[in-house]
């Protein structure tokens, strides 16, 4: 077996909430080893955010904090404690990246910002990924996923058309946007420091790397002053396109007619023969009528059935999963996209494969999410060398911890 | 701001294959960080015009045979390709044969569903894809449709995974020497980001409804004086939100109990919704900045071009058009050089490149 791209890489992970600890996912499954770091007294906030109801360890048995930090560990350490921030500058000058995604001023109020960690480490990679950057008259701005898709123009391009409201996407999307765009930094890093022995500071705003995916948009507002259309679930090279009501309640069937031959085939699986040899415009100008003519066809099918018959027939067709529905996709399913990773505190359920597949090194889900402070004891006295007495005392100086302190307990 | 001389990618070798949003996209960023992007234009172009300014800026390209096309992957480091699964095969570059042949080559292939499974031949539009990963569902509103995201996303989101996993599986070449072959698709990448909707139904079968613009009573977007605005406040935030509202319904003591929020949520919304209704977003973009409050705007591309903020950390790139300047988002992040790319003609590099990666004479 190949062994992972990142193998050997190591990344001391101060991230919190969902665009940081998204990028560190995607860095374990590469292989890099990920110690993340949160103080008992000011914890990822995922981690309490939905307790489960009677759980004795509510930080430790969040399904939405334990998806998102799986084969990571987990290492406390109170940064406002001088103590603290000494054994987490040790760790630096072991580590190759240091990740956080504070608000832009929190770091160097930590006492380790970038000029602290490189005397640290001379090479060390440090990517920032403040909502709106450390820099310019925005930084102090302060932002969730949902912030940073009104604020780079996200959502004023999502709408259904008819009433003038511009939608937030149904996830909080410039959190896993960020993310991916900071493993990706974190390697470009890497790839560089290999050639120049140099580290470099990253200054990510989440902002901006939303802002990319609307890339094309800019070019039209630039070129033309476009502003924003909002088409609903049509599209603007082609007809007709929606998602169309099925059997069963809620349930929806998206479908594309990219091309003539697409819209010949779709006519006559619906039984509107006689329109097949409307052309595109025409489709266009008759899009409500044919919206109406493909759902009276819909409605008789679930959508898996209309999907799989529309794709027999040569059309562009898909189930609307819901987030149910995903875990049942047998597509998904032959694909080993869900993983049911044991944890010892809770029952497995399926988590994400790495959706990098590495047909040769082949990226496998290694190890649940990290107990509060699990490797303290490994970190600590194995990896920096303190004699396991020093533990006692950093434990009742609340320096570290293997709960947070002041959550509650079910 | 560490900031080298040395462009960050220089010196390494792409090749995009396919003609698509994905690969173009998943490559638009290693040309501006030095790579020598190029690109194998399809026979029929399939960008549109402003699609074209934003990813194709700073690439060469080439027109090739299948022969040639083989010996520029070879000479390649990374190849980038969002063709249906075979399709390269069916031109004589398989991947497994291109890495036997090329043991550090990296081969990313993007696609709707993947190269494997029952439905990794199924046809898609971007939409069609969207509504396999997930994120369709939960977007819009309980009584109407799933409603798409505007900007092809599901294609951007698949270019922006093969942008990040290139580099890893580089990195992994460079470090170990041996490459892969990356098989990525839009589905797997969305449905692996559901947020907590998707962990939580895995768990337990929550069913996860269409929430529209409010998730709760302080999560959300609202009409606000000149627009849109939107606040998201956790828990720790909500005393903070309260306080800078200047509204003494809204600070009402018992709203700062969660508990009794979740009762109250419909009315707590109702007063939120008030609250913005007269604000404009300058003021309160002012007003989360001072009270550290998540305090967001709807803002458009042209809202962007004009921000100040993003003109000072120099984010937009001029890329020259056949229908004038264009502004575009350049370089992703601060911190490592980067470079604007100018738009190439359709294989108006065939005979450099050939010279320059295979160092064929014309």
């Amino acid at each position: 077996m190949k062994k992972l791209p990142l193998e050997g890489v190591r990344i001391a992970d101060l991230s919190m909430m969902w665009a940081g600890p998204f990028a560190t996912r995607l860095l374990a499954e590469m292989g890099a080893e990920v110690i993340k770091i949160e103080s008992p007294r000011a914890w990822d906030n995922v981690r309490t955010l939905l307790p489960q109801p009677g759980a004795t360890e509510p930080w430790n048995t969040a399904f939405y904090f334990n998806d998102y930090n799986r084969d990571k560990k987990s290492l406390t350490l109170d940064l406002s404690q001088p103590r603290g921030r000494e054994l987490f500058l040790e760790l630096v000058a072991r580590c190759d990246c240091v990740i956080e995604n504070y608000r832009a001023d929190v770091l160097d109020k930590l006492g380790i910002g970038w000029d602290v960690l490189r005397k640290a480490r001379a090479d060390i990679i440090l990517i920032s990924m403040a909502g709106f950057g450390k820099t310019g008259p925005e930084k102090s701005l302060v932002g969730f996923g949902p912030i940073i898709e009104q604020m780079a123009g996200m959502a004023s391009t999502t709408g259904y058309g008819d009433d003038g409201v511009p939608y937030k996407t149904g996830i909080s999307y410039g959190d896993p946007i960020g993310g991916v765009a900071a493993a990706g930094a974190v390697v470009l890093a890497l790839i560089a420091r290999r050639r120049t022995r140099r580290g470099a500071w990253i200054d990510l705003a989440q902002r901006e790397t939303m802002a990319q995916m609307l890339g094309p948009a800019f070019a039209a507002a630039s070129l033309r002053g476009e502003s924003p259309v909002h088409r609903g679930n049509r599209d603007p090279n082609f007809a007709p396109q929606g998602v169309y009501r099925c059997a069963g309640r809620d349930q929806w069937v998206a479908i594309s007619a990219r091309d003539d031959a697409e819209w010949q085939a779709l006519a006559r699986a619906i039984g509107a023969a006689e329109l097949e040899s409307l052309d595109l415009a025409g489709r266009r100008a008759r899009h409500d009528e044919l919206d109406r003519r493909i759902e009276r066809w819909t409605a008789l099918f679930l959508p898996r059935e209309a999907a799989e018959s529309l794709q027999r027939a040569g059309v562009s067709a898909a189930p609307v999963l819901d987030c149910n529905a995903i875990h049942q996709d047998p597509h998904l399913a032959a694909r080993g996209s869900w993983v049911e990773l044991p944890h010892p505190k809770m029952k497995a359920w399926k988590q994400p494969a790495s959706a990098w597949r590495l047909v040769e090194a082949k990226p496998l889900l290694r190890r649940h999410a990290p107990l509060f402070g699990e490797h303290n004891r490994e970190i600590l006295c194995g990896l920096l060398g303190h004699p396991e007495r020093e533990l006692a005392n950093l434990q009742a100086a609340g320096i570290i911890g293997d709960a947070p302190i002041g959550a509650r307990e079910g | 701001m560490a900031q080298g001389e040395e462009l960050p990618l220089a010196g390494v070798r792409v090749l995009e294959i396919g003609g698509g949003v994905a690969a173009a996209f998943a490559t638009r960023w290693m040309a501006g960080f030095g790579a020598d992007v190029v690109r194998s234009d399809a026979g029929r172009e399939t960008l549109g015009r402003d699609e074209q300014a934003f990813l194709l800026a700073g690439k060469r390209r080439v027109g090739a045979g299948d022969t040639r096309l083989r010996e520029l992957a070879l000479a390649a480091d990374i190849v980038v390709e969002d063709g249906a699964p075979g399709a390269l095969a069916a031109r004589g570059l398989a991947p497994r044969d291109l890495l036997r042949a090329k043991p550090a080559l990296v081969v990313v292939s993007l696609t709707p569903f993947g190269q494997t499974g029952p439905a990794a031949h199924w046809r898609a539009s971007n939409l069609v894809a969207h509504a396999a990963g997930g994120i369709l569902s939960l977007t819009g509103v309980a009584a109407r449709p799933p409603l798409q995201n505007g900007g092809n996303q599901a294609w951007m989101l698949l270019g922006l995974n093969g942008f990040s996993a290139a580099l890893a599986a580089y990195f992994g070449a460079l470090m170990h020497g041996e490459g892969d072959w990356v098989d990525i698709s839009a589905q797997d990448c969305a449905a692996g980001m559901l947020e907590l909707y998707g962990p939580r139904a895995a768990f337990d079968n929550t069913e996860a409804p269409r929430l529209g613009n409010r998730v709760h009573a302080i999560w959300g977007i609202f009409p606000c004086a000149d627009g849109f605005a939107g606040v998201c406040a956790l828990q720790r935030q909500a005393p903070a939100f309260f306080a800078m509202s200047g509204d003494p319904a809204l600070e009402d003591p018992r709203f700062l109990d969660p508990a009794y929020r979740l009762t109250a949520d419909a009315e707590l919304g109702a007063l939120v919704e008030h609250w913005f209704r007269d604000k404009r977003k300058r003021d309160l973009l002012e007003l989360g900045e001072k009270h550290k409050v998540p305090i967001g705007a709807v803002q458009t591309p042209l809202d962007l071009l004009a921000s100040p903020g993003l003109a000072e950390r120099e984010f937009f790139d001029p890329v020259v058009t056949p229908a004038g300047v264009a502004r575009v988002p350049g370089r992703p992040y601060l911190g490592v050089p980067w470079r604007a790319g100018e738009l190439r003609a359709p294989a108006a590099d065939t005979e450099a490149v050939a010279r320059d990666w295979l160092g064929a004479t014309p």
